[in-house]
């Protein structure tokens, strides 16, 4: 009933989120029955310690994508203001007036500065290169490195579930595993 | 971060230890979500700060007597002279536009915590003390 109705849209979104690996994270394998798996395996030890290694590599992956997400999300407001800059230049052109502005020098440091209606704008590209456009190329260009930006976020987003739910599994793969451990020395003990 | 444990030291019944893989793909959701909330509660306390900036700005610009003096207005990262009409406008615009995305981050948040609660509910039934889905409260 309800509950199949949740592992049914759990099964679709898998469907939905396409191919299983991301990004170069390797599958953490679930372990159904600790009991089978642990058959033709001997140390319990070494096998927590293997899934220990993984958990610190899944951990290290997770940093990396997280700086990553951080650098995005901070170049979108950034190409956000520049549009909100463009559209202002735009609304001063139609109407011709001049824009008096401050600007920043430096840090602490503003200037006065009387900009006159123009066409023409200087995109900073990055790498020392600065080059001049259209009001309306520049445009175009600030939405499509919005649009990559977005893009690139929702990526990222995907790979970090994706790699949060490997750690998950790992994580109860280890819980249950040490678990059976016990279990399994308090039986010997027990004889 | 997440907070999704599986206790170590229950050992009441084989029940408890044995997880199928709907279990842990609930787990795993439940996890997502809780990292999602997570991120979703930040957003909005940012938001939330600048909504007050910009009401802030608005009562301070009631202030102004001089009607005509340009009001330095932040584009980016320059300040544009608009009069005080203009600069008004501006700060509507602004304004409305954050409570719109206030609005959308509280409605997800929403949703969230609904499908958070309703995995709880299922895996506190299944796994009763041997989980902890608490968040860390901080």
């Amino acid at each position: 009933m309800a509950s199949t109705a949740a592992c049914e849209s759990i099964e679709d979104s898998l469907k939905l989120s396409g191919k299983k690996s991301f990004a170069g994270i390797p599958e953490a394998t679930f372990v159904e029955d600790v009991d089978a798996y642990m058959k033709d395996r001997e140390g319990v030890e070494s096998i927590l310690r293997q899934l220990d290694e993984q958990h610190g590599k899944y951990k290290f992956m997770e940093l990396n994508l997280l700086a990553r997400k951080k650098k995005l999300k901070s170049q979108i407001p950034d190409i956000q203001k520049s549009l909100d800059m463009i559209q202002v230049l735009e609304a001063k052109k139609k109407t011709n007036e001049q824009i008096e502005t401050h600007f920043l020098l430096s840090d602490l440091l503003y200037s006065r500065a009387i900009i006159e209606p123009t066409d023409k704008v200087c995109l900073w590209l990055g790498a020392n290169v600065m080059l001049e456009y259209t009001l309306e190329d520049a445009k175009a260009l600030l939405e499509k490195n919005h649009e990559t930006a977005r893009k690139n976020l929702s990526q990222v987003h995907h790979d970090l579930d994706f790699l949060r739910d490997q750690m998950t599994t790992t994580e109860v793969n280890m819980a249950r595993l040490y678990n059976w451990d016990v279990k399994r020395r308090q039986a010997l003990n027990a004889k | 971060m997440a907070a999704v444990s599986v206790s170590k030291d229950s050992l009441e019944s084989d029940s408890d230890i044995h997880i199928t893989l709907e279990d842990q793909q609930k787990i795993n959701r439940f996890a997502r979500q809780n990292a999602k909330w997570e991120e979703l509660r930040d957003d909005l306390k940012h938001k939330k700060g600048d909504l007050q900036n910009l009401e802030d700005a608005s009562d301070d610009l009631l202030l102004v007597e001089d009607e005509s003096a340009p009001i330095p207005f932040v584009v980016g990262e320059v300040f544009v002279h608009f009069n005080m009409e203009e600069a008004k406008e501006k700060l509507e615009e602004a304004k409305s536009k954050v409570k719109k995305d206030i609005e959308s981050i509280e409605a997800e948040c929403a949703n969230v915590k609904s499908i958070m609660s309703d995995l709880k509910t299922q895996l506190y039934a299944k796994f009763g003390n041997s989980i902890n889905l608490e968040a860390e409260e901080e």
